[in-house]
Order: C-alpha cells, then sequence, then structure tokens
C-alpha cells in the first residue's frame, strides 16, 4: 500500500512538473502575469505586450494583413495536403486533380478551399494594400515595409498564376501561354525570359514542372522569408493606428 | 570602403593590410555571386527540349497534294499549321494568334455577324475579297482567347491581333508528300507549285 501511495505521489509530481513547463505562467489573472506571458511565449512575442485599445480598432486595419496571413496558412496545409495526390506531369495532372474532386474522400473539400482561400487570398492583400495606402501608414519610417509589402503582393500574384497551371485543363494550358506571352513583349530580354519560364518554345512538361516547383516550394519560401521580416518591421515601426 | 579604394589608387603603400583584404574579400564575393547568379540562369535554361520538331510531314493521305482539293482549308491541329491550297498553289499557316499566342479556330463565316451589325471591314490586302451586305459570309479563323478574327489567308481584320499569322515554309519531298517547316517564315507571296 505505502509503495503504491509513493508512486501515485510520484507520478502526481511528474505531472504537475509537465504542467508547470508548458504553462509557465498560469492564468494571466493580473497584468503582470499577462505581460509577462506575452514577453516569453514564442508565439503570443509577435504582439507587442502591451496594446492601447485604439491601436486595434478593426476600423482602422479591418484585420486584412491577418486576414492574408490567416489564408497562407490555410492555402500550406491544403496545399500538402493536395501533394499527395497531384504528380506534376502532362500524364497525370489532369486525372489527378479530377481524382481529387471525385473520387478522394473530403479531395473536393481541401481542393476547394485551396482554390477559394487563393481568390480571397489576392483580394485581402489587395484590400490591406490599398487600406494602407488610404490611412497614409506608408509613410515615414514605414518606408521600407511598404516595399516588403508590394514583394509580397507580387510573390502572392506570382503564387496565383503558377497555381493556375496545375490543373493542366484548357483554361490553365492558354492561360499561362497568354501570360508568358505577355512576358515575351518585354523588352530585349522578353523572348529570352518566356523561354526560361517555359522550358521550351510552347507550355508542356517542362512548364508544368517549373510552375510546380515555384509553387510549392520556391514561391512560398520567398513569401515566408519576406513576412517574417514584415511582421518584424510592423512591430518595430509601431501600429500606425490612432494614438 | 570607399576611403579605401582611394586609398589604394593614390598610393599602395599607405593601405593597411586589414582594408587590403576587406577589399579583397568585396571583390571575391562579387565576382563568386557574379558566377553563380550566370550559372543558375545557364542551368534553367534548357539546351536540349524534347518537344515536337518544327518540321514534319502531314501523316495519311494529308501527306499527298493530290488530297487537297482547290479553294481548300485544312487545319492540322495537333501541328498547329494550316494548309490552303488555292489555284496558284499551297501556302501554310502557323496556327498562332499573333496577339497572345492562342489556337484560332476554323470557320466557314468569320463576318456576317459584323457586317449585319454594321461593323466595317477592312479589305482582305492579300485577295482583295470584301464583305459586303450583299455578300457577307467569308471564311477564316477566330481566336477563342480575346476574339481576333482572321481571313482564311491569315490576314488579321478585327480584335486585338496587330499583324497577320505567320506563313511558314511548304515544300515537296523526294518521296512527293508535304513537308512543312514550321521555323521557316516566308513571304505572304510564297506558293508552293505542284
Amino acid at each position: 500500500m505505502k509503495v503504491i501511495r509513493a508512486a501515485v505521489d510520484e507520478m502526481w509530481s511528474v505531472l504537475g512538473q509537465m504542467t508547470s513547463a508548458v504553462f509557465r505562467h498560469g492564468l494571466p489573472l493580473t497584468d503582470k502575469i499577462a505581460a509577462r506571458t506575452a514577453l516569453t511565449n514564442f508565439v503570443l512575442h509577435i504582439h507587442p505586450v502591451r496594446v492601447r485599445r485604439s491601436w486595434i480598432r478593426m476600423s482602422y486595419t479591418l484585420c486584412l494583413g491577418g486576414l492574408s496571413f490567416f489564408l497562407f496558412i490555410v492555402l500550406t496545409v491544403t496545399g500538402l495536403y493536395l501533394m499527395f495526390y497531384y504528380v506534376p506531369s502532362t500524364q497525370h495532372a489532369y486525372q489527378d486533380m479530377r481524382d481529387l474532386q471525385f473520387v478522394v474522400t473530403f479531395g473536393g473539400l481541401i481542393r476547394n478551399m485551396h482554390r477559394w482561400a487563393a481568390h480571397a487570398m489576392v483580394i485581402t492583400v489587395w484590400l490591406h494594400m490599398a487600406r494602407v495606402f488610404l490611412t497614409g501608414a506608408y509613410k515615414k519610417p514605414r518606408e521600407f515595409n511598404w516595399g516588403i509589402g508590394t514583394l509580397l503582393l507580387l510573390i502572392t500574384l506570382l503564387l496565383s498564376f503558377t497555381g493556375y497551371l496545375l490543373p493542366w485543363d484548357q483554361l490553365s494550358i492558354w492561360a499561362v501561354t497568354v501570360g508568358t506571352n505577355m512576358a515575351k513583349y518585354a523588352p530585349i530580354a522578353g523572348p529570352y525570359t518566356r523561354y526560361l519560364m517555359l522550358g521550351g518554345r510552347a507550355v508542356g512538361d517542362a512548364t508544368l514542372l517549373r510552375f510546380y516547383v515555384m509553387h510549392v516550394v520556391g514561391l512560398p519560401l520567398v513569401g515566408f522569408l519576406l513576412m517574417v521580416v514584415h511582421f518584424w518591421r510592423v512591430r518595430k515601426d509601431g501600429f500606425s493606428g490612432g494614438l | 570602403m570607399a576611403a579605401d579604394f582611394k586609398r589604394l589608387v593614390e598610393d599602395s603603400r599607405e593601405m593597411t593590410r586589414r582594408s587590403f583584404l576587406a577589399i579583397a574579400g568585396w571583390v571575391g564575393f562579387s565576382v563568386a555571386s557574379a558566377i553563380a547568379l550566370f550559372q543558375s540562369v545557364k542551368f534553367i535554361q534548357p539546351n536540349a527540349t524534347y518537344e515536337d520538331p518544327p518540321a514534319f510531314k502531314p501523316v495519311g493521305a494529308l501527306g499527298f497534294p493530290s488530297n487537297y482539293a482547290v479553294g481548300s482549308t485544312t487545319v492540322l491541329i495537333d501541328k498547329r499549321v494550316v494548309i490552303n491550297r488555292d489555284q496558284d498553289g499551297f501556302y501554310a499557316i502557323s496556327l498562332i494568334c499573333t496577339h497572345l499566342g492562342c489556337t484560332p479556330r476554323y470557320f466557314p463565316d468569320v463576318t456576317s455577324d459584323l457586317v449585319l451589325a454594321g461593323t466595317q471591314i477592312s479589305k482582305d490586302p492579300d485577295t482583295g475579297q470584301q464583305a459586303t451586305k450583299a455578300n457577307p459570309a467569308l471564311p477564316g479563323f477566330k481566336c477563342p482567347c480575346h476574339g481576333s478574327r482572321y481571313f482564311r489567308d491569315a490576314d488579321n481584320f478585327f480584335g486585338p491581333a496587330p499583324r497577320p499569322m505567320d506563313r511558314v515554309h511548304v515544300e515537296l519531298a523526294k518521296d512527293g508528300r508535304l513537308f512543312v517547316d514550321r521555323s521557316v517564315v516566308v513571304d505572304h507571296k510564297f506558293r508552293l507549285k505542284v
């Protein structure tokens, strides 16, 4: 009996230690505890320890930057799911997309989430940019972050463009034919740029693979790094909202 | 850095070891970066593509000129080429829209809806044909992407297309079959006489 009691006590103390290792500060019942939690927690450190109510007025930011980031996360997760079934070759791509729609359980849900979140992200990024412009939040000292933001807009649009080819239907192929022909109109480097984009003279196997690689690795990676800088600068430059 | 370079140019004996190494380091870094950029671009540029070769002979019955009626228009959709036969011979059109590269589609009538709507349609500069109220229907091509239209002989007359579609080389091979080379653009007066 004594042995069992000792074992149970030991278990409780280990459990207590584990709990206090994860929940290091207890409930944020006072401002002091809340501040200390925000200061030492990795997830919460994105937020300032102290925020004025007026800084986070919904009617000022409309949550557009946060929505864009949320949609980026949705796209990363659903995109990862889609990669389990999608093979980027002209032999398989269209059939795999059809399978996702009609054969894979919840495949249609995941693909449609990916598609609609992509459309929505383009819209929220544009609106975010419009909001920053209209409130004059791009002005000194935030010019650098405005620049990062324009690059993020470019990344968003390139992700849309590269993703557009992947279903490999008629719309995809001709949209990319048109898009890369627009690139060809650029002076001097235009035709060469198109050749590099397509990996050939027409949209084909090489193009699909290139666009896939850029869509699932290249552009998200660059986008993620730029986002890290973007959020860091938001914190360092301070909120532009009312005082 | 700028001061280091200035010293290097004016009197290299004045330069410290530290600034010499700094300059050497930056020059090395810049050269290595330039080479890396160059090799990256060359790496993604394919030296060999496994695309359909530009020159081909139409397969089957379409390989032989005698199977084309005078005044006929034949679309080889897989090759994106059109072979027209007129009184004075054969010519081939590269079926790539000159606006942004889609594939226009053949229709026996591409003009009468415009004539009906009262749109002024220019004369075909090559054949001199013109769609009129009395005779509104002319054959030709419509592009599905942005609505460019071409007469049967590839001359553009409507929509955003900036110029006629390219005419490409066609000749008679030794085995008596047609031979089309899509990589060779020819003049609008070109005809293959058979």
